[in-house]
């Protein structure tokens, strides 16, 4: 009991130090609304040219969420990557508890909050544009708590995912070579670069069935009514596997690691 | 011709010693790669779905998308001092170390800092202009290379001036960088694609604040034979002077916040 | 006319606190970081400005070395007025940060330095002239071809130093160059600026917490606090006001009390001895011996100043810093 007391409390620190960033939330927001409009401008001026089986409503509400929920693909535990490359790491490896699910915590407070600060006005701002600008209602109401339920999972995934990252950082301390690859893998395969809806149709069979494809493109696909909901329980089947190979990767990860910081003596 | 020597001399050096660090040099300019080569697949794929943009074919997009790419990474690469070391030099009091040499303070700034992993981004946009430039079956003139040189030497100093504005915010310690990044950032992603394509404010803000529709897109257009807005062929090579301009003010703009700076002390 | 006059210098500082939550505004506060300082320094000087933390020290240097427009007052360095000369200006003169770098962290020091020639446009004859002298001088022959970030910090110290001076400046300010070196660079150290003071009548102004340096190198100090000079003259006179106290410690034969000593002393035990600190105004050392004595047979007695570290804080807490 005492020890989720501890993972909890982790979780809090870094949601109230998320908090202290308003200033920059703001602009970010603003920012990304402006990377949004640009976004579904071109969109628009493709489909005009040559519209395609899925409408342009698909699309646009598909960028949108992407947006949206930007903060929660981007790394960016610069404190950690910090601790990590200076070897004031050590300082966390004396504390008794299991490090992976503090700093599971810890992202997990950091995507969560960033992404929900950040979502909430701009999907607002989404909804109030017209139509065939902004974003579109979800399919039926059981395709929005699908799609809830599926955002839920693709988080517990991401952060997963980026705990198998700080990993490997850990093994290779100079590592932002490293990083910056893994980061844009997960920028171009979760559909944020180019709607994978929009990638060639034979592509999209493989590609979603990948990890990065459970982060947001499946709960969008849901939301926008593309896979209906008789195709929900496959879906939300494919991202809790992949959450439990990749969770139970990343620990093996970490325990390795553990086990030779420890042997080192940092 | 002090100065341009000091430049050269400065990039040499620093270019050494980023080279001190080879594994990770290479780790991150491959990284580099694979992002800008990840931004050209969805150029790429998108011609692969919609064929073409209003009046523009692949090899148009592609030659767009090609000078977008070599002008930005090239101001990024050798200005990298305005476009990202500054903000962390206001911060460690370096300024004050620039202050204390007989020489101006933005031929300093823009001394102390390269990005060479940009070279591979820079080769991306130029295999993207190249492929352009074949398949849209352009045929290269004295004139037309002149107009090339100038869009990209100019489409730079509009570039390096927009992030002087980073720059300034800096200084009077404004906090909100993001809103300057829709501008820079937003701008390069924006204008990849012709101006055409936009809706009329997005239009404006390219041409009139942010003019990269007049540095990129009416020489490249020219270059291609399909004049923008059929405007006549001297346009070509008056209108990439507004980036001279965007430069030159917000060079004031600078001076105007170094003498803030030296008033008000850090 | 001297070399450096600054006369009634000011410069406010408006700090910004940060935001508090549910407060829209920021509140600004006032800060007078000097009050109107006036002194002059003859070519060739060596002076020590002293103070503590927050005394207008480095506002001083600032301002004098042109990075800073003060809000009132004037002064002139050379006949040129820093902060409106200030490329002019900075070509005569050479500024140590002591925990700041100016020479480029990955790369071999020679490197740094041929690159501080182009920016300075030194001549190359009398670059490498001046070169030859400084790396003798500060023993770095060895270290050119060396990145700065695997010099110690000793290494590094001497390193900046040439760096700074290799345009032959005719004024070098030093900003706590001593500050975490050990014994011998910091006598390396201040061997070197009185050669290079003694060679070249650069003139110097140091500031420093540490009082060796000080005592070492300074024929003239200044003391800075709270934005106003407190003090100006030589060490002798500035430890003469109030070095007041002498010490004593002494160890009996066997175990024996200290007598009742007279008002004003203190006295703490130290091992199996004592330890006393008396005025000597008050009461004067051969009544305190005869005292001392009194109690029993002495076997050791050492008498000293005080140290000199206590004297500035004692200084510091008179003039109420």
């Amino acid at each position: 009991m005492s020890r989720v007391k501890a993972y909890l409390s982790a979780f809090r620190m870094r949601w109230k130090m998320e908090l202290q960033y308003r200033g920059a939330v703001i602009g970010g927001v603003l920012c990304q609304m402006f990377f949004g409009l640009i976004l579904v401008a071109l969109y628009r001026a493709l489909y005009a040219g040559k519209p395609q089986a899925r409408p342009i409503e698909d699309v646009v509400t598909y960028v949108w969420l992407q947006q949206a929920f930007f903060r929660m693909l981007l790394s960016s535990d610069g404190d950690l990557m910090d601790k990590i490359r200076t070897g004031s790491i050590a300082y966390d490896l004396c504390r008794p508890l299991s490090l992976y699910g503090y700093y599971y915590a810890r992202i997990m407070a950091q995507k969560l909050l960033g992404s929900l600060l950040r979502a909430a006005p701009m999907l607002l701002f989404a909804a109030l544009l017209p139509r065939g600008w902004g974003m579109a209602l979800p399919s039926s109401f059981p395709a929005l708590l699908v799609a809830a339920l599926a955002v839920g999972l693709g988080l517990l995934c991401v952060c997963a995912i980026e705990n198998i990252t700080m990993a490997f950082t850990m093994r290779t301390l100079d590592s932002r070579g490293m990083q910056a690859m893994l980061n844009l893998l997960m920028m171009t395969l979760s559909g944020n670069i180019l709607p994978l809806t929009l990638f060639p149709d034979a592509w999209q069979r493989v590609i979603t069935l990948l990890p990065y494809a459970q982060l947001l493109d499946a709960p969008i696909r849901l939301y926008t009514g593309e896979w209906a909901l008789w195709q929900a329980p496959r879906v939300l089947l494919t991202q809790g596997a992949w959450t439990i190979i990749l969770l139970a990767l990343g620990l093996m990860l970490w325990r390795k690691n553990q086990k030779r910081l420890v042997l080192q003596g940092g | 011709m002090g100065t341009v020597k000091l430049y050269l001399k400065s990039m040499a050096m620093l270019l050494k010693s980023q080279l001190e660090y080879p594994a990770s040099f290479l780790m991150q300019t491959l990284a580099q790669l694979i992002m800008e080569g990840g931004e050209f697949m969805a150029v790429i794929l998108i011609v692969d779905r919609f064929d073409h943009l209003n009046q523009w074919t692949p090899g148009d997009l592609f030659f767009f998308f090609g000078v977008m790419s070599v002008t930005f990474y090239l101001t990024e690469c050798f200005g990298r001092g305005v476009t990202g070391a500054f903000p962390s030099m206001v911060r460690m009091g370096q300024l004050d170390t620039l202050l204390l040499r007989p020489r101006g303070v933005l031929t300093q700034v823009l001394c102390s800092a390269i990005d060479p992993r940009r070279i591979t981004c820079i080769a991306v946009g130029a295999a993207a202009l190249v492929m352009g430039s074949r398949m849209s079956g352009i045929q290269w003139t004295f004139l037309k290379g002149i107009a090339l040189a100038e869009s990209i030497l100019l489409g730079g100093m509009m570039i390096l001036g927009l992030f002087l504005i980073e720059c300034v915010f800096c200084v009077y310690s404004v906090k909100s960088v993001e809103m300057v990044n829709a501008l820079t950032y937003g701008g390069r992603s924006a204008c990849q694609y012709p101006i055409d394509v936009y809706p009329r404010p997005l239009r404006l803000l390219f041409t009139v604040v942010a003019p990269f529709a007049l540095t990129q897109h009416v020489p490249a257009a020219y270059i291609l034979g399909k004049p923008l807005y059929h405007w006549p062929a001297w346009t070509a090579f008056v209108c990439p002077l507004a980036g001279g301009m965007v430069f030159a003010i917000m060079y004031c703009l600078f001076r105007r916040a170094l003498r803030f700076y030296r008033s008000t002390g850090s | 006319m001297s070399y450096i006059t600054v006369t009634d210098l000011q410069k406010t500082f408006t700090v910004r606190k940060k935001r508090e939550k549910g407060h829209l505004t920021r509140e600004k506060t006032l800060v007078q970081a000097l009050k109107g300082v006036s002194f002059s320094v003859e070519r060739g000087e060596l002076v020590g400005y002293i103070g503590p933390n927050g005394a207008g020290k480095s506002t001083t240097v600032k301002i004098l070395s042109g990075i800073l427009t003060p809000d009132g007052g004037q002064a002139e360095v050379g006949g040129r007025i820093p902060w409106q000369q200030r490329k002019e200006h900075v070509r005569h003169i050479g500024v140590v940060f002591g925990q700041r770098s100016q020479l480029w962290w990955d790369v071999p020091i020679a490197d740094s330095y041929a690159l501080l020639k182009d920016i300075y446009q030194v001549p190359p004859q009398q670059h490498q002239k001046r070169l030859n002298e400084l790396t003798e001088a500060l023993d770095l022959g060895s270290l050119l071809r060396t990145p700065l970030r695997l010099l110690s910090l000793g290494q590094r110290m001497r390193a900046e130093l040439c760096g700074s001076l290799l345009h032959s400046p005719e004024l070098l300010f030093l900003d706590e160059p001593t500050i975490g070196l050990d014994a011998v660079s910091k006598l390396a150290l201040r061997d070197f600026l009185q050669f290079e003071n003694r060679q070249h009548g650069t003139t110097i102004l140091l500031t420093t917490h540490d009082m060796e340096d000080i005592a070492a190198l300074c024929s003239r100090v200044m003391v800075l606090g709270h934005g106003s000079k407190l003090f100006d003259g030589s060490l002798a006179d500035l430890l003469s006001r109030y070095d007041t106290q002498r010490i004593i410690s002494l160890r009996y034969d066997g175990d024996c009390a200290l007598p009742p000593l007279p008002a004003g002393c203190e006295s703490i035990r130290e091992g199996d001895g004592y330890r006393i600190t008396y005025a000597p105004q008050t009461v004067p050392t051969a009544q305190m011996l005869s005292l001392l004595q009194s109690a029993g047979p002495i076997r050791e007695l050492t008498a000293q100043p005080q140290n000199i570290d206590h004297l500035i804080a004692d200084m510091y807490r008179e003039m109420d810093l």
